[in-house]
């Protein structure tokens, strides 16, 4: 036996060779240290100013305003057009990605020779920078030289000045969205697909079933957990949304989200107790729906 | 037999068909950028648009590193991925094999604790971080973007490093220990060197997470000298004018990277996705 006797151990062995346990927590240390500086313990600042009158453009020192802030949140008609555009975008593009990423997946699933290029095409849209998918899209929709335009045009219909009408502006934040993140919905879903074990298509097609009843009696149902997994997620991503937006913007601030304005109060006003007291109610909003998407997933074990 | 026949040859038909829809969603966007990048102004602005650049020219290439930094923009982009997907390997992998491994109480609490982490809006962490970065003076620097970003990728990377972790037969270790190995020693010398694969796959992850992200590079660095692509790339916009064909050429340079990262790890990425995401 290397080990000696716990008592015979010098200080040295403790630290070169520490118990189990202690190894265990002493490796854990610098995620636990990393988590309690980059988001515990700018949470609980968040909360304090939340509760505060904090602007760092004024050299006044932070003022206790209880719930004043939230107030003045409630009020604010542009925090209600900003989570009233990203509710839209939530709404339109997490169903949006989660069929066209289930179209994507069930025809990447076909049996290709080669697997390489179908992989890469849908690698390359979850790689893309959000940022960029945004200024790319903003170039398709150009109304002078953009190729929807001239699509349109080509089958007979009226070009549109997307960029000037907030609804048009919304539909082109939707698109661009559901293109850039149906795809790692589609390598998600692909993976589940992969895993259903291709004997009950076979033990289906002796007994006759149409390639739809196998569509919804075998594929849906045993894609739901990873369907769940990639709709919590893309959830929660969808009610950030900042780059597309921002990089597609619409006439004035009518298509502003949420993240937008929380951007625009903290940095550009550096007005950090109210962007604070928006941050918190954004964080509140996240927290519903993850409730809202875990009840669900109890309810449907049950 | 003739209606066998018929069935291959729709089946085929079927998939050329399904590969082309793939293919085309997945590439057109980019080959479009691609292609209106060696357009000349002239040609953007002529109508009916034109598809395929009829005199390719260069000068959007010029313009783009002429009128941006373009290249300290990369450098930059390049600094903040390389740093934070260090950081984030190092302490995700540590705390991975603690979890995987040893004898900790409460594990599935652990990990769950660190995964939500990743549940927590960044645009929230974004508001008191620029107040402690600023009161920091770290506005405009790397470390103002290397240290959100670590914690950023370091749910998913935690993930994919305890599944690598756990499929590492313990016997292995356990011989290495007998031969005299500490079980630091065992760790270095015979886990990590076999999970060099999943630590591969965290590293492109977190890599890719970094050179993406918008946000917080957008408020924290606001300098050229510290701005990362993403951000970069809208600075050729001024007021009023909207260069399109310089913005194509600098998108194309900037996305060199990325492609050339997927182009060769394609497969690791989609092992390190779909772990996460089928187990998350």
């Amino acid at each position: 036996m290397r080990h000696p006797g716990p008592r015979s151990r010098s200080w040295f062995d403790r630290i070169a060779d520490p118990s189990e346990k202690a190894l265990a927590w002493l490796l854990l240390t610098p995620a636990i240290v990393f988590i309690l500086a980059i988001v515990a313990y700018p949470v609980s600042t968040l909360l304090w100013n939340s509760l505060h009158d904090v602007r760092l453009l004024t050299a006044q020192g932070a003022r206790f305003v209880g719930t004043e802030n939230f107030a003045l949140v409630m009020s604010d008609g542009q925090f209600w057009r900003a989570v009233r555009n990203t509710m839209i975008i939530v709404v339109v593009t997490v169903p949006g990605a989660l069929v066209m990423g289930l179209a994507l997946a069930m025809l990447a699933n076909m049996p290709f020779k080669s697997r390489g290029p179908i992989r890469l095409a849908l690698l390359l849209p979850w790689a893309m920078p959000l940022a960029f998918v945004g200024l790319i899209f903003a170039w398709f929709f150009h109304s002078e030289y953009g190729i929807v335009n001239d699509v349109i045009q080509r089958f007979g219909g009226e070009p549109r000045i997307w960029f000037n009408s907030p609804s048009l502006t919304m539909m082109a934040i939707c698109i661009a969205t559901i293109w850039k993140t149906s795809s790692f919905m589609a390598l998600i879903l692909l993976a589940g697909l992969q895993t259903i074990p291709s004997s009950l298509y076979e033990a289906a097609e002796v007994d006759g079933a149409s390639k739809w009843t196998q569509f919804t009696q075998i594929t849906l149902p045993l894609l739901v957990p990873s369907m769940l997994v990639a709709l919590i997620f893309r959830t929660l991503t969808a009610i950030q949304s900042f780059d597309i937006p921002y990089s597609m913007p619409g006439p004035g601030e009518e298509t502003q989200t949420l993240a937008m304005y929380i951007h625009m109060n903290a940095v550009d006003y550096l007005d950090v107790g109210y962007s604070s007291a928006l941050a918190v109610c954004m964080f509140i909003l996240s927290m519903a729906t993850t409730w809202i998407y875990l009840r669900y997933v109890r309810s449907d074990s049950k | 037999m003739n209606a066998q026949m018929n069935n291959v040859f729709t089946a085929k038909r079927l998939r050329w068909f399904a590969a082309a829809i793939v293919l085309a969603n997945g590439f057109f966007p980019a080959l479009w950028i691609l292609l209106t990048s060696f357009k000349t102004e002239a040609e953007l602005t002529a109508k009916p648009i034109t598809y395929w650049p009829e005199m390719p020219t260069v000068a959007n290439y010029i313009a783009a590193f002429r009128d941006q930094p373009l290249p300290q923009y990369l450098l930059n982009s390049f600094i903040v991925a390389f740093g934070s997907m260090i950081v984030t390997l190092f302490i995700s992998s540590l705390a991975a094999y603690a979890i995987a491994r040893l004898n900790l109480p409460r594990r599935n609490l652990i990990l769950t604790t660190i995964i939500a982490v990743s549940m927590f809006p960044l645009v929230t962490l974004m508001v008191p971080l620029f107040e402690i970065m600023r009161g920091l003076n770290l506005l405009n620097s790397y470390w103002a973007l290397i240290f959100p970003y670590t914690v950023l990728s370091l749910p998913i990377c935690t993930l994919v490093l305890v599944s690598f972790f756990q499929e590492i037969p313990r016997d292995l270790e356990n011989a290495a220990m007998i031969d005299g190995c500490t079980r630091m020693g065992a760790m270095w010398r015979v886990v990590v060197p076999l999970a060099a694969p999943g630590v591969f796959t965290a590293g492109i992850l977190a890599f890719v997470n970094s050179w993406d992200e918008f946000l917080l590079s957008l408020s924290f660095n606001s300098a050229a000298a510290f701005r990362t692509l993403p951000v970069g790339i809208q600075m050729y916009q001024g007021e009023h004018s909207f260069p399109w064909p310089t913005i194509s050429a600098a998108l194309v340079v900037a996305m060199v990277p990325v492609v050339i990262v997927i182009l060769i790890f394609q497969e690791r990425v989609v092992s390190g996705l779909t772990a996460g995401g089928v187990k998350g």
